[in-house]
C-alpha cells in the first residue's frame, strides 16, 4: 500500500509544474478563442491559465456535473445554463468586477434565459443553416430543399437533437422550442421522409467532404461553414427562408471554482473589444460584443454568413431550454428517427 | 484444496469492491430514481426506468445490436484462430509475430477507425483505385452502414481474439497431434478433433472478449454508421449526454448486464464448462 | 502437412495485411504536402505540427504514465488474483472479474464518476491522474485474469504438488514452478492490458481531471473536427516508436 501511495504522489508531483503563479482553468469549445489571448491575459496578469477544449455541451456537462472537476470557466450555450443552474453548479457573477459589461451588445443585455445576466455572460453566437455547393443550380434556399430527391446520397443532417428536428419543424413552419406533441410528431415523419435520402447526421467532419465535392448540401453551423468557405471558394451557405435556430454561448463560473475573482478578471479581459475582436476574427465567428464589432475589418463586419443583415436576423430564433416534460418526447422521437 | 496465502487474492478483491461494485451499487440505486428536473438523478422512487424496456422501438435496438455483435466475432474467429495457430507454430519468432498483432492496436482505437474512414470514404483509396481500373463509374457507398461497423469492429478487436486463444494453444501437448498422425488422422482432422476441443477455453475466452465490447460499442457505429443507426452502446450514451436521464440510463445498462450474464451463464451450463 | 502449413501461412500473411496496411497507408499519406488523399508531393509540415503541438506531447506523456502505472499494478494483481481462483474458488470475486468484463465501458465510466462523486465530499480531493489510473487498474484487471487462466486451465497441477512434496511451501511452488510456465502467457496479458489502457477513451474522458489529459483525447478533438494529416502523422510516430521499442526488446531477449 505504501509503494502505491508513493508510486501516486511521484506521478501526482510530476504533473504539476513548479509554477508559483496563480492558475486559472478555462474550458471552451474548440477554435473558439484567438491563439494569442491566453498569453497575453498570462502576461498582464502574471497568471497561468489551463485551457481545455471540448466539442459539445454534453461533453462538458458530463466533466462538470460531478462539481469537482478542477474548471473554473466553462461555455455553455444559452439553452444549458438553466439546468446547470437547477443543479446548483454555477457561482454568481459580480457586475462590480465586469467594467466592460456594457460593451455587450443591446440585445444581449436582458436575453431570455438570464434576463439580469446574474449567471452569465454571452460570448459568442452561433445559428445553424444550410451549407452547399456553388455547383447546385438552383442554389438551396430553404429546408425543403434538403428533402430533394435529386440530391440523394450527398445530403447530411446534424448530428444533434435539437438542431435535426428544429430543422423540420421549421419546414412545417412551427418554433423550434415546440413542446406540443402534435407539432414534434409531425416533425419525426418529416425526418423519417428524408432518412433515405441522407448520407448520414454529421457534425463538424462534413466540412471535408464538402469541400471535395462528395456532399452537395449539409445542414450545418454558420461557423463551420464559414470555414469552409476559407477553404473554397466554391462553397455557399444559406440562412433558410422558413427560419433557423440560433445558440448564444456564454462564459459561466462554476460554483466549485476556489478563484472566483480571477475568473471574473478573464471574463472582464474577453469583453475588450479589441480582445473580442481578435477572438472573433481568429474563430470566425458572430461576436456579442458591440464594441468589438466596431473594430472590425469592414469585410468581415459585413459578411452575410457571420453577420447577416436584419432581415435574416429576424427569422432566427434563439434556442430555449427543453422543459422536463417535453424532454422525454424528443428524446423518444429522436431514438426512433435515428434507429429507423 | 491446498493453503492459499490470503494476499493472492486479497488486492483483487479490495480493488474489484471499492473501484468495480461500490460503482455499480450506485449506478443500482440511480436506476430506481427519478430524472431531476433538468437532468441529474431526484427522488422519488421508481421503477419507471425498468417498465420502458417493453417498448419495441428498445428491444429493436438491443437485437440490431446482438446481431452486429455476432457477425462481428464470428469474424474475428475467421480471422483470429488461423492467426493464433500460425503465431503457436513460428518456433522462435513467436514474440516477434505476436508483437505484430499488437503493434497496430497500439495507436488509438480512433485513428484505427479513422483509417476505415480514409479508406473507404467516396473519394477515399478504396474507391478511387476501383475507378482508376475501370472497375466502377461512380463510388461505392461503403461508408456510413453496417458493414463498415463490422469491418471497424473486427478490426478493433482482432487481438482481444487471438491472445487468448495463442496462450491456451501454447501449452497444447505436440505429442497428441502425434499421436492422432500416428492414428492415421490427417491434419485437417486432426485440428478438427484435438486441437480445437483442446484449446476451447481459449476460444470462448476470445470470443467473450470481443462480443461484450462489440455489444456496446458506441464510437465505431458512431464513426462508420454516420449516425445513422443506433446500438445499445449509443443509446446508453445518449441518456448520460444530450438527454440527462441518468435513470433510464442506468436501467438500460443494467439490463443490457444482465442479459448478457444470463446467456454467459446459459451456454456454460450446456457445455459443461467452468468459463472463468 | 506441407500444403496446410502453405494455406496458412497465406491465411496469416493475409490476415497481417489486412491488419497493418490501413496504417501503412494512413503512414504514407502523413508525407503528403496536402491535407486531401490527392497526393501533391511529399512533405514533413504534419510532423512538424504534432510535435510542436504543446498539448498533443503532454497528452502523450500522460498516456504513457497512466498505462505503465495501470499495467504494473493490473498484472501483478491479476495474476495473483487468477492463480488464487485456479486453486480455489471465490465466487463473488469471479462473479465480479466477470461482470467487469461484460459492463460497457460508458457504464463503467458513469459508475466511476458517481463513485468519485460521492467520495470527494469526503476527501478533498479532485479528478486527476491518479482517478485515471485507479479507473484502469480497475478494468484491466478481469483482461488479464482471462488470459492467464486460459493459460492455467491448460495446466498440470501435479507440477506444483511435486514441488511441495519435494519440500517447497506454497510461494515457492509459485514462484519457481508455474510462474515459469505460465510466463509468456503473463507476458501477453500484460501487453493486453498496456494496449487496452493507452487506448481507453470513453472511461478516461469521464473521469480525467484538468491535468489529466491523454492521447486519445486529443485525438478524438481533433477528428471529431474532420480529416487531419496530423492524425497521421501521430500514428505513424506511435507505430514506429513503439515498433522500434519492440524489436529492440526482442534483440535482448534472444541474447
Amino acid at each position: 500500500m505504501n509503494r502505491r501511495v508513493f508510486l501516486m504522489s511521484a506521478v501526482g508531483l510530476s504533473g504539476c509544474g513548479f509554477d508559483r503563479r496563480p492558475r486559472l482553468n478555462v474550458f471552451n469549445w474548440s477554435s473558439y478563442i484567438a491563439p494569442d489571448t491566453v498569453p497575453k491575459f498570462e502576461s498582464e496578469f502574471g497568471v497561468r491559465v489551463r485551457y481545455g477544449i471540448y466539442e459539445s455541451n454534453e461533453e462538458m456537462l458530463a466533466r462538470v456535473m460531478s462539481g469537482n472537476s478542477g474548471w473554473d470557466i466553462v461555455f455553455p450555450t444559452d439553452y444549458i445554463v438553466k439546468p446547470m443552474l437547477v443543479n446548483g453548479l454555477l457561482a454568481p457573477i459580480d457586475h462590480t468586477l465586469l467594467g466592460n459589461l456594457g460593451q455587450i451588445e443591446e440585445r444581449f443585455q436582458r436575453p431570455d434565459w438570464d434576463a439580469k445576466l446574474e449567471w452569465s455572460v454571452p460570448y459568442m453566437v452561433t445559428a445553424a443553416g444550410i451549407c452547399y455547393n456553388r455547383k447546385l443550380d438552383p442554389a438551396p434556399r430553404a429546408w425543403s430543399d434538403l428533402w430533394d430527391e435529386r440530391l440523394k446520397r450527398r445530403i447530411t443532417m446534424l448530428d444533434d437533437p435539437f438542431d435535426t428536428m428544429g430543422a423540420c419543424l421549421k419546414k412545417l413552419g412551427h418554433s423550434i422550442n415546440s413542446s406540443d406533441a402534435g407539432e414534434l410528431q409531425a416533425a419525426e415523419a418529416e425526418g423519417l421522409k428524408q432518412k433515405p435520402l441522407l448520407r448520414a447526421y454529421l457534425n463538424a467532419e462534413v466540412r471535408d467532404q464538402l469541400v471535395s465535392g462528395d456532399v452537395l448540401a449539409a445542414h450545418m453551423w454558420n461557423t463551420t461553414a464559414q470555414q469552409a468557405m476559407d477553404a473554397s471558394s466554391g462553397i455557399g451557405f444559406v440562412y433558410p427562408e422558413e427560419g433557423y435556430a440560433v445558440y448564444p454561448d456564454c462564459a459561466v463560473i462554476l460554483r466549485e471554482s476556489k478563484r472566483a475573482e480571477l475568473a471574473h478578471r478573464f471574463i472582464d479581459f474577453l469583453l475588450r473589444p479589441d480582445i473580442a475582436a481578435a477572438n472573433a476574427l481568429a474563430a470566425r465567428t458572430t461576436t456579442t460584443n458591440a464594441g468589438a464589432r466596431r473594430l472590425l475589418p469592414a469585410d468581415f463586419r459585413d459578411n452575410p454568413t457571420l453577420y447577416p443583415g436584419a432581415d435574416v436576423v429576424a427569422r432566427g430564433e434563439w434556442a430555449k431550454t427543453v422543459e422536463p416534460a417535453t424532454q422525454r418526447l424528443r428524446d423518444r422521437l429522436w431514438t426512433e428517427l435515428k434507429s429507423a | 484444496m491446498r493453503r492459499l496465502r490470503w494476499w493472492f487474492l486479497a488486492p483483487s478483491r479490495t480493488v474489484m469492491l471499492l473501484l468495480f461494485l461500490a460503482p455499480l451499487a450506485i449506478i443500482l440505486a440511480y436506476s430506481f430514481e427519478s430524472r431531476g428536473a433538468y437532468g441529474g438523478i431526484s427522488l422519488p422512487w421508481n421503477i419507471e426506468s425498468y417498465l420502458r424496456f417493453g417498448d419495441p422501438l428498445y428491444l429493436a435496438i438491443l437485437w440490431r445490436s446482438v446481431w452486429i455483435a455476432a457477425v462481428s466475432t464470428l469474424g474475428c474467429l475467421l480471422l483470429g484462430f488461423p492467426l493464433a495457430l500460425y503465431i503457436s507454430r513460428a518456433g522462435t519468432r513467436k514474440n516477434l509475430f505476436l508483437s505484430l498483432v499488437i503493434l497496430p492496436f497500439w495507436t488509438s482505437f480512433l485513428i484505427r477507425t479513422y483509417a476505415w474512414m480514409f479508406l473507404l470514404r467516396d473519394t477515399g483509396l478504396v474507391n478511387t483505385l476501383l475507378e482508376k481500373f475501370g472497375l466502377i463509374h461512380n463510388p461505392l457507398p461503403l461508408l456510413y452502414n453496417d458493414g463498415a461497423v463490422v469491418l471497424g469492429l473486427v478490426y478493433s478487436y482482432l487481438p482481444f481474439m487471438v491472445l487468448p486463444i495463442y496462450a491456451a494453444l501454447e501449452r497444447l501437448d505436440v505429442s497428441l497431434l502425434e499421436a492422432a498422425a500416428d492414428l492415421g488422422a490427417r491434419p485437417w482432422a486432426a485440428l478438427r478433433h484435438v486441437t480445437i476441443p483442446l484449446c476451447a477455453p481459449g476460444i470462448w475466452a476470445g470470443a467473450i472478449l470481443v462480443f461484450i465490447p462489440c455489444l456496446g460499442a458506441y464510437l465505431t457505429p458512431d464513426l462508420l454508421g454516420g449516425g445513422k443507426s443506433v446500438m445499445v452502446g449509443n443509446l446508453i450514451q445518449n441518456q448520460f449526454t444530450t438527454s440527462r436521464d441518468w435513470p433510464f440510463g442506468s436501467a438500460i445498462s443494467l439490463a443490457l448486464m444482465a442479459i448478457v450474464m444470463l446467456m454467459l451463464w446459459a451456454s456454460a451450463k450446456r457445455s459443461g464448462e467452468n468459463l472463468l | 502437412m506441407r500444403q496446410r502449413g502453405l494455406v496458412l501461412s497465406i491465411y496469416a500473411l493475409g490476415t497481417y495485411a489486412f491488419l497493418h496496411l490501413p496504417l501503412l497507408i494512413l503512414a504514407a499519406f502523413s508525407f503528403n504536402q496536402s491535407r486531401f488523399t490527392v497526393w501533391e508531393g511529399f512533405s514533413l509540415r504534419w510532423y512538424q505540427a504534432a510535435l510542436h503541438d504543446a498539448q498533443l506531447l503532454e497528452a502523450s506523456w500522460n498516456s504513457l504514465i497512466i498505462a505503465l502505472v495501470a499495467t504494473l499494478f493490473s498484472t501483478v494483481i491479476g495474476t495473483l488474483c487468477a492463480y488464487g481462483l485456479w486453486k480455489r474458488t471465490s465466487r463473488w470475486l469471479a462473479g465480479s472479474l466477470y461482470l467487469s468484463l461484460v459492463t460497457p465501458e460508458i457504464v463503467t465510466g458513469i459508475s466511476l464518476l458517481a463513485f468519485y462523486e460521492w467520495i470527494f465530499r469526503y476527501l478533498r480531493v479532485q479528478l486527476g491522474m491518479h482517478t485515471v489510473i485507479l479507473a484502469h487498474i480497475s478494468f484491466s484487471i478481469a483482461f488479464v485474469v482471462i488470459v492467464v487462466m486460459a493459460r492455467l486451465g491448460t495446466m498440470d497441477g501435479h507440477l506444483e504438488e511435486a514441488a511441495l512434496d519435494l519440500g517447497a511451501n506454497e510461494w515457492q511452488a509459485f514462484r519457481y514452478v508455474t510462474l515459469p510456465l505460465i510466463l509468456s502467457a503473463v507476458i501477453a496479458a500484460a501487453l493486453l492490458a498496456f494496449t487496452v489502457s493507452f487506448d481507453d477513451y470513453v472511461i478516461t474522458s469521464l473521469v480525467a481531471g484538468v491535468d489529466s489529459e491523454t492521447l486519445p483525447m486529443v485525438i478524438y478533438a481533433i477528428a471529431r473536427r474532420g480529416v487531419n494529416p496530423v492524425l497521421n502523422a501521430i500514428s505513424a510516430l506511435i507505430v514506429f516508436g513503439f515498433g522500434s521499442l519492440i524489436l529492440i526488446s526482442e534483440r535482448l531477449r534472444a541474447r
